[in-house]
């Protein structure tokens, strides 16, 4: 198993952000997605996932409803509203950003002239 | 805008039926279970039960689930306060008694001080019902800071015409006269007012006209204004009523104006017609009558109304020297309000103090009765603290019950205020405006602040201990800390605190009640059985000399005295023992005049037939009594009593002294003919000075009519008006009462303060005695072990039951201690309204705190003897 790494502070919204972006998914969905997409380096505990789309839910950045798994269990399904799609954007624009600078930062190897 | 709509929907949807939401997530939980299990056995080829137990394992607590995603709906302050009150709804309603007897000692508290609030805001407080109420004044003529008395017509006339302080001053001269709209003359309230008096109240008519200075005139016709209620009932309705005729005093006045009920009253001056008072042409100063009020004009301040007033005092002395030398007298303006108020502060200032005393010992009651359940469910809290609550969340549950008992027990409080209100405005008389008090929302949001006021002071109390003892101390689950020495103590000095207030409120009903218990013993000076008494007045149109007053009155008591059963007829102007200074008249010595223009002597003068003191029983001591020859062309004569002798003859016979009366220089000396037992007109209790003057010598009416006589078959009083109605069917008579109805109405108001008084201090006595023997039952439950050991090593009973109650009594002694330097320190807010007691009367004090100590003393005796019960063997078994 590949070493796992901790979530770094706010990065949650924005990987289920990401995740319901390429389509609509059940909780469990979210956690596996994740856990694909990061090749098994992140994993999401229910206790930090549920409340999280909880929240987005609440700010209306994600809406709800049950309905039936490709795996044949009724489960709650959540899709991203445009609102949440708008929110996607610039937090995933904020991140490039952020993560650019920080990656700069670290590349350096002599003091700025 | 429309997600923010969305998320308050979804919040007040999570806050009414977080159950449905909470099996939502559950359901959402057990989905992603399976769909993990699922790919579990697909993935990893795990049994299925295996796979479920991982699944299970790595979604971790339930709870911890539950609590966080309601954390994410952002009501959980909301919804542990709710639950909060559930819990202590649930924990209230499981000791009912404590409960019950909490809420109703609470709403007891509260009830009486919402009525007293209410009472207060409505007398002391509220505003008149005029516009710009405190630009209103009431005018007296006054010569010392405690001797001030009505106006007169030259007093009047003289501010109407020279002031520039009032934009209106007006004149009312209230009485009570025989009044007719067709029907019998009926004797009604009545007030002459000049057109001035509504003009300065500023009241409107509901239908006609206001009077004006026209009306004034003696030739203009007669007009009067009556109220609401006076045309509905005898014109059908107020606008019936204007055009048509009224017969007040036997002359026919045309109604111009109708008053709207709510100014049944004015100025606080009662009366069914309010006639235009004519103006009168004044040949001398006096007499005094009127009652004068005036509206300051815009921006005059009451000090240079007063100099104003001053200057026309000044100005008009000289000229009615002759008749009135009262160089020190000076009209003088008074707010209208506090004049009204009058002496009501005092009482009700009393009734304050004893109910605010009453709320403390209320609330420090059920706060030391909190403190024990508080103990009692030591272990409870210990268990909630070692399960996770924070120390902040255990004290709100304990403000959070308090307050809950304290805001129930204001809803019940408010209805009880409510009922307070009622019988205080039943029972109590002579207070001003208090018919005019209503509970209404400030006083509903006063009762409702106390509530919360105390249950927040109730409930601190263990919450304090919480704070300082902390939550720790419940995880480390000793008792000792709950059953602790402090708490204990805090408990006792609720108690001690209880005493001490109890104290005062039982002195103040203990003295009231023995200054009543004197003034009702005092003796009058005559003999009031079998004393029947009404006002007789006759119309003046008809009977305007003396002879035919005479004529008739005296055919009149001839007639009365051939009743069967019937001994004697008297009339006098005057009615014992409480004329309220209707006859007050001054005199002046001539053997030893007052120096000249300072104030004369006055005294409560009344004119009656000689028979009047045989009807009452009053001796003649010295001298003559007044017969035929003392007539209109006679010397003036009167008759004195034996105080009046006493004090102005100390050493010498007053029989043959010479006096001026009503500083008449002008007039012949009346000459003192004879000396009569004391008899009082100015209140019982106080001296019995008066002088007499025969009805012979000068007819006046009304008359007060006084018939002595055996009423067994209680038929006399109908008896008595057919004679009177015989004589003149014109003739207006008051209703029927007795002497000795007259002697017990005349102390009600000090007897009324006194059972007031007397009911707050036996709800304070109590509370006490609840106080005490409930700190001393809980103490001996506490102690069962400690006493069973001490029995076992050979206590004796009586000892047990010794230091039971000498801790009690202990408390109780600190607190009757407190109590009476309290009780010394309230007592010149007390010695206003005492009767020959004094306000730290030594032996009251002690028989008060003797008394309290006994109550005590039983209340402590019940809890010792369970102690004394105890078995020793049973208490020491292990628990």
């Amino acid at each position: 198993m590949a070493d796992r790494a901790d979530l770094l502070q706010g990065t949650l919204d924005l990987l289920i952000l990401k995740s319901l972006a390429l389509g609509p998914l059940h909780g469990w969905g979210v956690s596996k997605r994740l856990r694909q997409l990061s090749e098994d380096v992140l994993d999401v505990g229910q206790g930090s996932l549920y409340p999280a789309l909880y929240r987005l839910e609440d700010r209306g950045l994600v809406t709800s409803e049950w309905g039936t798994s490709p795996e044949g269990r009724k489960a709650k399904f959540y899709r991203l509203t445009a609102a949440g799609r708008k929110q996607f954007a610039r937090e995933q624009s904020q991140w490039r950003t952020f993560t650019g600078a920080v990656n700069l930062i670290l590349a350096a190897t002599q003091e700025p002239a | 805008m429309s997600s923010l709509l969305d998320r308050i929907a979804r919040r007040i949807r999570a806050l009414r039926n977080p159950d449905a939401l909470d099996r939502e997530l559950a359901a959402e939980m057990h989905a992603h279970i399976d769909l993990e299990s699922q790919e579990l056995v697909r993935a990893q080829g795990l049994s299925p039960e295996e796979a479920r137990r991982r699944a299970t394992l790595a979604f971790g607590g339930v709870d911890r689930f539950t609590e966080a995603h309601r954390d994410e709906r952002g009501v959980r302050w909301l919804s542990e306060l709710w639950a909060d009150v559930r819990y202590s709804a649930r924990v209230l309603t499981s000791s009912p008694a404590f409960t019950i007897s909490s809420v109703l000692v609470l709403a007891l508290g509260i009830g009486a001080s919402t009525a007293m609030f209410s009472a207060v805001d409505a007398v002391l407080l509220s505003h008149l019902p005029y516009h710009d109420d405190e630009q209103l004044v009431r005018i007296f003529e006054q010569d010392s800071p405690t001797n001030r008395w009505t106006m007169s017509d030259v007093d009047y006339q003289a501010i109407e015409r020279d002031t520039h302080s009032f934009s209106a001053v007006g004149a009312a001269r209230p009485g009570a006269t025989s009044v007719s709209a067709g029907g019998d003359a009926e004797r009604r309230p009545a007030a002459y007012i000049t057109a001035g008096f509504l003009q300065a109240l500023d009241v409107n008519v509901l239908a006609g006209r206001r009077l004006t200075l026209a009306d004034e005139q003696p030739s203009a016709p007669a007009v009067t204004v009556i109220t609401e209620q006076l045309a509905t009932e005898k014109f059908g309705s107020p606008s019936a009523a204007v055009g048509r005729t009224v017969t007040i005093d036997g002359l026919a006045h045309q109604v111009v104006g109708v008053l709207p009920a709510a100014h049944a009253s004015l100025a606080n001056r009662q009366a069914d017609v309010w006639p235009v008072m004519k103006r009168a042409t004044p040949k001398r100063r006096g007499p005094f009558g009127l009652f004068v009020i005036g509206r300051l004009a815009p921006g005059v301040t009451m000090a240079s109304a007063r100099r104003e007033l001053n200057d026309i005092s000044v100005r008009i002395f000289p000229e009615w020297q002759s008749g009135f030398q009262d160089r020190a007298a000076r009209l003088t303006p008074y707010g209208l309000r506090e004049t009204i108020i009058g002496d009501a502060s005092r009482p009700l200032s009393l009734f304050v103090g004893a109910v605010a005393l009453v709320l403390l010992i209320a609330v420090s009651n059920v706060a030391s009765l909190a403190i024990v359940r508080f103990m009692r469910r030591w272990r409870e809290l210990s268990l909630r603290a070692v399960l996770g609550a924070t120390r902040g969340r255990l004290v709100r549950l304990m403000i959070t019950e308090s307050v809950l008992l304290s805001v129930s027990a204001g809803v019940l409080g408010v209805a009880l205020g409510w009922l307070g209100l009622r019988l205080l405005q039943g029972f109590v008389t002579g207070i001003p405006r208090l018919s005019e008090a209503h509970l209404d929302l400030r006083a509903i949001s006063v009762a409702l602040t106390v509530a919360l006021l105390s249950g927040i002071a109730i409930g601190a109390v263990p919450a304090l201990r919480l704070l300082t003892k902390g939550a720790d101390g419940l995880r480390d689950g000793t008792r000792a800390i709950g059953d602790g020495k402090l708490t204990t103590r805090l408990r006792a000095a609720f108690v001690a605190a209880e005493f001490g207030l109890a104290l005062p409120v039982l002195v103040a009903g203990a003295l009231l009640l023995a200054s009543v218990a004197r003034l009702q013993r005092v003796n009058p000076g005559f003999d009031s059985r079998d004393v029947l008494t009404m006002t007789v007045g006759l119309p003046s149109a008809t009977y305007s000399d003396n002879s035919s007053m005479a004529r008739l009155f005296t055919r009149v008591s001839s007639e009365l005295t051939q009743l069967p059963g019937v001994t004697s007829a008297a009339y006098s102007t005057a009615m014992p023992p409480d004329d309220q200074g209707n006859n007050n008249n001054n005199f002046n010595l001539v053997d030893q005049p007052v120096a000249p223009g300072a104030a004369q002597p006055t005294v409560t003068w009344p004119t009656v037939t000689p028979e009047f003191f045989g009807a009452l029983g009053v001796p003649l001591l010295e001298g003559r009594m007044f017969d035929a020859s003392d007539t209109l062309k006679g010397i003036p004569v009167v008759v004195v009593t034996r105080s009046w002798a006493k004090h102005y003859y100390p050493d010498r016979p007053a029989v043959g002294r010479e006096l001026i009366s009503g500083g008449c220089t002008a007039c012949p000396h009346t000459v003192v003919i004879g000396v009569v037992g004391d008899m009082t007109f100015d209140r019982l209790g106080e001296p019995g000075e008066a002088v007499f003057s025969p009805l012979s010598q000068g007819w006046g009416q009304p008359l007060f009519l006084f018939v002595k006589g055996d009423d067994r078959d209680g038929s006399l009083a109908r008896r008595v008006r057919d004679v009177v109605h015989s004589a003149d069917a014109g003739a207006a008579m008051s209703t029927t009462i007795s002497l000795d109805e007259r002697i017990h109405s005349s102390v009600a108001a000090p007897r009324q303060l006194a059972i007031m008084l007397a009911t707050f201090a036996g709800a304070a006595l109590l509370m006490a005695a609840v106080g005490i023997f409930g700190l001393l039952s809980y103490a001996v439950a506490l102690r069962k072990r400690e006493i069973g050991v001490r029995m076992a090593l050979g206590a004796q009973r009586s000892q047990v039951v010794g230091s039971m109650i000498g801790g009690g009594m202990r408390y109780a002694g600190i607190g009757t201690l407190v109590g009476l330097s309290l009780s010394v320190v309230a007592s010149r807010w007390l010695s206003g309204s005492l009767f020959e007691v004094s306000a730290v009367d030594p032996a009251t004090l002690g028989a008060v705190s003797a008394g309290l100590l006994g109550v005590a003393l039983v209340a402590s005796w019940i809890p010792a003897m369970r102690a004394a019960a105890i078995d020793p063997v049973d208490a020491m078994r292990p628990e």
